[in-house]
């Protein structure tokens, strides 16, 4: 097929294949050759301008020394520059006054405030909800019941050193039977819905007695200072105020291990620390715990 | 062969030659991997200056010894054994970690969270998250710390990921409670309502020592082909694998492998890890 | 013209792997659909662990990449080997033998993928069994291919044609590049730990990665675009000198583009640079492709009018166009900088695949049913109603990524008055919901599309086999 051309003139390359396969002898556009040239210009300059050519211990790099961490740290200060120039009065007052003189600050605390949205939502909103409004087992932190207390650095230790909470199954000393749990948890109801003096109650609170819950939560069920336990005398729930659940969590406690592992249906209250997690940790822990705060609750 | 047939070029002559034009596509295609993957495997400053230290994989860094968790391995009576212990039966029978602590250095995987990494594969989690946090100033922020190549030295494949569907995940270790990644893996949207995330609820259900249709996962096996690929383990953390797997779910491997993330180093923002 | 009896070639196995190919594109497309449909709205999971969004998606890229891709490679390059060289292929038991193991092996990969059975090496999912058996197939089509243009009579064929090369190179590349990156060790049948770790398995990964996507989804669909462009407009190829520069300059320089995967990761400083130079500098050689199919075209602009075919390749000679600017941009660290990790590349990635690889491949495939049949289609309006739905889905997709794309990089990165971030990531993931839906609407198009391809092609062999039914009774 090659040998004759039905196509003499058209300026093809003399090859012909599968009948009328054929490639003209154009050669390609001069802007595109020149661009193409232009790209191999391109790569020498790039070369020898960035870090490039990697050599037997170590590689070459470049006239311009740009290397990707030092744009970040020269990006970083940028950031840093602006904000010590806008802010820098703020940002020395977080890290310097104590957390009391900062709430009653009124411009300190909105800043404070205002520059924890982001941080609140990319660290403590999974758990805690978006603005705190609380997540299944986790608490509210946008009302005024507390666990270990509302105040500005009771808040602030819970960020720094995290929380564990903590009650014995079946009472302080384990030892209250299923009708006693049942007992108490009726009992434990009924005080929240203001009715603990009810009759219908009276043995479960003997049995509150009994199993010396009282230690954590109080006489009246409000524990005297904040340990840790939950005020049983509102409507508020930590875990759940359904009758089963609060069964659950009287006849398995919370976090409570044999043998080094949490036994199967204790409730979990683990709040993780953030003093080494969050960046920027001692400014940023003291800007949440302002904000943590102020989202409601704040004694 | 006609006279007009005959090769103008050397582009012409590799035309006419179909094994010629084989051999030199493939001289063309190989330069670059040569240029480009050879080093990384020589260079010192690729690896953060972590060097290997013996034919077992253990490591050293003189330069950042923070990077690394450093010890001795020797041979006695044909067993290898090391100075510092991964994981041991605490007296509850439990198995733990047990020399090394947050911050020591890269270490190897304890049994259990080399099983939850082979879930977080299988699960494809590296689909939507990334592994690989960016020198820039909001990664800081949101993520931590830049990661470095030697904190993925024993990654048997590495799981920096291309896709930010859901967040970077290189130090989400100890950020969350064991308990939050339970229920977050068992319904996302409980946890973090605007989540795209799947549930992944088998994963509860499903005990880590058996693998594809029942077969038992050999973590002893898969400790020693990472001991082959240069991840140390000492003979007895080897024998140990199995039991060290024993009684957890597949959400409570996951968990694990979870919780270490990130927490191996700790680096110093004022230092200069790369330059 | 030639009054010479056409030569016969064995064009069984072709018309399986283009039956084969268009069946891939419906069932991928179907599972690219479903796993956009997934991130608009989460509860099509189902909580069925075989079909939750990572899983499927995997599924989908090995199932439009390497099975509609692959399907479509075996078929065009059979079909235009024989034709190109003037002989019958090598071997046409070996070629069935590769066309039902590498149907067979790519069903398997799906299946098990689905199972969760992955090396968590992306578009290397592959587990080790089935990574060997597709390489050993891999090579069958190599050797086939190979022998076949060697068999062919020097005297009529001298000069290989170019398409072949592209063939050629991909075939090579893809081995290569595929063995190596699959190198690991068994712990059990179904599971095997890569043999490289860290930063050198990243690079490795990416070597591969990167060039699954210029070899296998670039050079070979370049081998169609040099055979059926100028078929299909029944001009010449505009400039044999530039199919030369674009050969080589493709094969030297895409290998070492995959770095550009790693820009600012804890790859050094030095690889990145080199990936983001070279990818810049691919774009000329990469434009020198799509012109060479545009100028051989230019001429035959009037028939695009009546040859829904022949848009199918202009369009998709337009997109290659495109993404193969768009994919030097990305590559420079700066955009880089915004766009990985985002929706970005997933947009950049099917302008790419939809609009190149798979608008490509539709032309090629109607050409060679007509062809491979010796028949008209049996609608011409079906095909260019298969084009609008077509185009406008990957229109969709595309712009709806490139906008949740930007917006999520910038708002990831955004700063607020007091130089604290702006949005939360939860924030940045619930902006997306509107663009993954109008995603999902832009896959639904797209995918009926391919329903139509595939009810007109099944309706064109019926009445063509129907008639020559007719035919040999009416004959006999
Ligand atoms: C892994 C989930 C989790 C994360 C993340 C989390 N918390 Fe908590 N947080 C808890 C749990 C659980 C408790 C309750 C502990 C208990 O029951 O004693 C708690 C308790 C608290 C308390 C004490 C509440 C009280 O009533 O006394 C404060 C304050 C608090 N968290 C603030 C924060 C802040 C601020 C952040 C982010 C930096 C945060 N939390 C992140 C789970 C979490
Ligand atoms: C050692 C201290 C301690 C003792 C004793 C104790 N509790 Fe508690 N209790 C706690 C703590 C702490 C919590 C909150 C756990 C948390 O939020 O982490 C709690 C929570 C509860 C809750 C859950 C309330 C909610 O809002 O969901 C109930 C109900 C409860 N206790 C009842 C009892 C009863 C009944 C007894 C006695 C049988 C008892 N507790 C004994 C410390 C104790
Ligand atoms: C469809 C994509 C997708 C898949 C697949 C996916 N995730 Fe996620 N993931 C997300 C999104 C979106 C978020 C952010 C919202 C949230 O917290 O749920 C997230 C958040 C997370 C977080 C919290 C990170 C943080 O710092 O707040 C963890 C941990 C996580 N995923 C683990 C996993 C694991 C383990 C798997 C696999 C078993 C997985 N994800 C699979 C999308 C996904
Ligand atoms: C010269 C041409 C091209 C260059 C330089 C290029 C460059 C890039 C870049 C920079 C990325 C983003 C990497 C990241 O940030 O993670 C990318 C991703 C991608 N590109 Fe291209 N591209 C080119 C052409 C194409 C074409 C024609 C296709 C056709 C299908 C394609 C398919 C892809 C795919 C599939 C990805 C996604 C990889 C991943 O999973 O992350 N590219 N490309
Ligand atoms: C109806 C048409 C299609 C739809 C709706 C679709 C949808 C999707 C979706 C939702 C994803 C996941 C993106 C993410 O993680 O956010 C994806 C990924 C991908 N698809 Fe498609 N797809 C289609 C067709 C194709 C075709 C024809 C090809 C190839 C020829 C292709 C190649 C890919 C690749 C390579 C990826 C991975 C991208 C990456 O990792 O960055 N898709 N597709
Ligand atoms: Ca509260
Ligand atoms: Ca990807
Ligand atoms: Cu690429």
């Amino acid at each position: 097929m090659a040998q004759h051309n039905p196509w003499p003139d058209e300026g093809n390359t003399g090859h012909i294949w599968d009948e009328d396969l054929r490639e003209l002898d154009n050669p390609p556009p001069l802007w595109w050759m020149l661009a193409f040239y232009a790209g191999f210009v391109m790569i020498v300059f790039y070369a020898l301008y960035y870090p490039t050519i990697p050599w037997t211990n170590s590689h070459y790099e470049g006239m311009s020394g740009w290397t990707q961490v030092e744009e970040y740290k020269e990006d970083y200060q940028v950031l840093k520059d602006w904000r010590d120039q806008k802010f820098a009065q703020e940002e020395e007052q977080l890290a310097a006054l104590p957390l009391k003189e900062i709430i009653e600050n009124d411009e300190l605390r909105t800043y404070a405030v205002k520059t924890s949205k982001v941080l609140f939502g990319d660290y403590c909103a999974a758990c805690h909800g978006a603005g705190g409004q609380g997540n299944p087992n986790f608490p509210v932190l946008a009302d005024d019941d507390w666990l270990w207390g509302g105040k500005v650095n009771q808040i602030y230790t819970a960020i720094e050193k995290g929380r564990i909470g903590n009650m014995p199954a079946r009472g302080m000393m384990g030892n209250l039977n299923d009708q006693e749990v049942e007992q108490v948890a009726d009992y434990v109801i009924a005080l929240s819905n203001g009715n603990g003096d009810d009759p219908s109650v009276s043995a479960g609170k003997a049995v509150y007695q009994k199993g010396m819950c009282l230690a954590c939560h109080g006489p009246q069920g409000k524990p005297l200072a904040p340990n840790g336990a939950t005020n049983l005398t509102d409507q508020i729930w930590r875990f759940s105020g359904e009758r089963d659940e609060v069964i659950k969590t009287i006849k398995y406690g919370v976090m409570v291990k044999k043998d080094g592992e949490l036994i199967e249906n204790t409730r979990q209250a683990v709040m993780p620390a953030f003093a080494e997690r969050l960046p920027d940790a001692d400014v940023n822990m003291k800007r949440l715990a302002v904000y943590v705060h102020s989202l409601g609750g704040g004694q | 062969m006609s006279e007009n047939q005959k090769p103008k070029n050397f582009q012409e002559r590799l035309e006419q030659n179909i094994f010629g034009l084989f051999m030199a596509t493939a001289l063309a295609v190989s330069i670059a991997g040569i240029v480009e993957i050879v080093p990384l495997f020589y260079l010192k400053e690729a690896v953060d200056y972590t060097e290997q230290t013996d034919k077992y994989g253990n490591v050293k860094n003189e330069k950042f010894p923070e990077l690394v968790w450093e010890r001795e391995f020797t041979m006695q009576d044909g067993q290898l054994v090391s100075d510092k212990k991964l994981y041991e039966q605490d007296k509850n029978g439990n198995w733990v970690v047990a020399d090394w602590k947050a911050g020591d250095g890269v270490r190897p995987y304890t049994p259990l969270e080399l099983a939850g990494r082979d879930i977080y594969l299988r699960e494809g989690c590296y689909i939507c998250h990334s592994q690989m946090i960016r020198p820039f100033r909001d990664e800081r922020e949101r993520y931590g710390h830049f990661s470095l190549a030697t904190e993925s030295m024993y990654d048997h494949p590495m799981q920096w990921g291309s896709k930010r569907t859901g967040p970077d995940l290189a130090r989400v270790g100890g950020k969350y409670s064991d308990e939050w990644h339970v229920l977050h893996l068992m319904r996302p949207q409980d946890m973090v309502p605007e989540s795209v995330m799947p549930a992944y609820p088998w994963l509860a259900e499903n005990p880590i020592n058996e693998s594809f249709f029942g077969t038992k996962r050999d973590m002893a096996k898969r400790l020693t082909v990472m001991r082959t690929l240069g991840v140390p383990y000492t003979d007895e953390e080897i024998a140990n694998a199995d039991a060290a797997i024993e009684g957890y779910t597949e959400m409570d491997a996951i968990v694990a492998y979870m919780q270490v993330l990130g927490t191996m180093v700790k680096l110093d923002d004022s230092k200069s890890y790369r330059e | 013209m030639d009054t010479t009896v056409k030569p016969q070639y064995n064009d069984g196995v072709v018309k399986y792997l283009a039956v084969g190919a268009i069946t891939f594109l419906v069932l991928g497309t179907l599972m690219g659909t479903f796993a956009a449909a997934q991130l608009a709205w989460p509860a099509l999971n189902f909580d069925i662990a075989e079909i939750t969004f990572a899983r499927l998606r995997v599924m989908h890229t090995n199932t439009v990449i390497f099975a509609f891709g692959g399907m479509t490679l075996m078929a065009t390059a059979f079909y235009t080997v024989q034709r190109t060289n003037g002989v019958k292929l090598w071997s046409n038991g070996m070629a069935w033998v590769t066309a039902i193991l590498f149907t067979i092996g790519l069903l398997l990969v799906v299946v098990t993928i689905s199972l969760g059975m992955t090396t968590g090496k992306e578009y290397h999912e592959q587990e080790w069994p089935l990574a060997i058996a597709i390489a050993l197939v891999w090579t069958l089509y190599t050797l086939n291919f190979v022998m076949t243009i060697a068999s062919r009579n020097k005297e009529t064929h001298p000069n290989v044609y170019v398409s072949n090369w592209f063939f050629l190179g991909m075939m090579i590349a893809i081995t290569y590049l595929y063995v190596v990156n699959g190198l690991a060790i068994p712990v059990s049948l179904f599971r095997s730990y890569s043999l490289f770790g860290g930063v050198q398995d990243a690079m490795i990964q990416w070597w591969w990665g990167h060039n699954a996507v210029g070899f296998f989804l670039t050079a070979g669909f370049l081998g169609i675009m040099y055979y059926f462009v100028p078929k299909q407009a029944q001009r010449p190829i505009y400039s044999y000198r530039l199919s030369v520069i674009h050969f080589w300059a493709l094969m030297f320089g895409y290998v070492w583009l995959g770095a550009h995967h790693l820009q600012y990761t804890a790859l050094p400083d030095w690889t990145g640079s080199l990936g983001a130079v070279i990818s810049l500098a691919m774009i000329i050689p990469s434009w020198g492709g799509a012109l060479n199919g545009m100028l051989t075209l230019s001429g035959a602009w009037d028939r695009l009018r009546t040859d829904y075919i022949l848009r199918f390749l202009i369009i998709s000679l337009a997109f290659y166009a495109m993404a193969t600017f768009e994919g030097p941009v990305m590559a420079a660290k700066t955009v880089n900088a915004l766009s990985h990790y985002t929706d970005w590349t997933v947009g950049h990635v099917h302008s790419g695949a939809l609009g190149w690889v798979a608008m490509v491949s539709i032309g090629a495939l109607y050409h060679m049913v007509m062809k491979l049949w010796n028949t008209e289609m049996y609608s011409m309006k079906l095909i260019n109603f298969h084009f609008w739905l077509a185009t406008i889905g990957t229109v969709f997709y595309i712009v709806a990524m490139w906008v949740s794309g930007i917006m999520q990089g910038l708002m990831w990165r955004a700063y607020d008055e007091y130089g604290t971030l702006a949005y939360t990531f939860a924030e940045s993931v619930a902006a997306m919901h509107p663009y993954y839906v109008m995603r999902t609407v832009g896959g639904l198009l797209f995918f009926s599309g391919a329903v139509v391809m595939l009810y007109n092609v099944i309706m064109t062999i019926r009445t063509a086999n129907a008639r020559q039914e007719a035919g040999v009774a009416a004959n006999a």
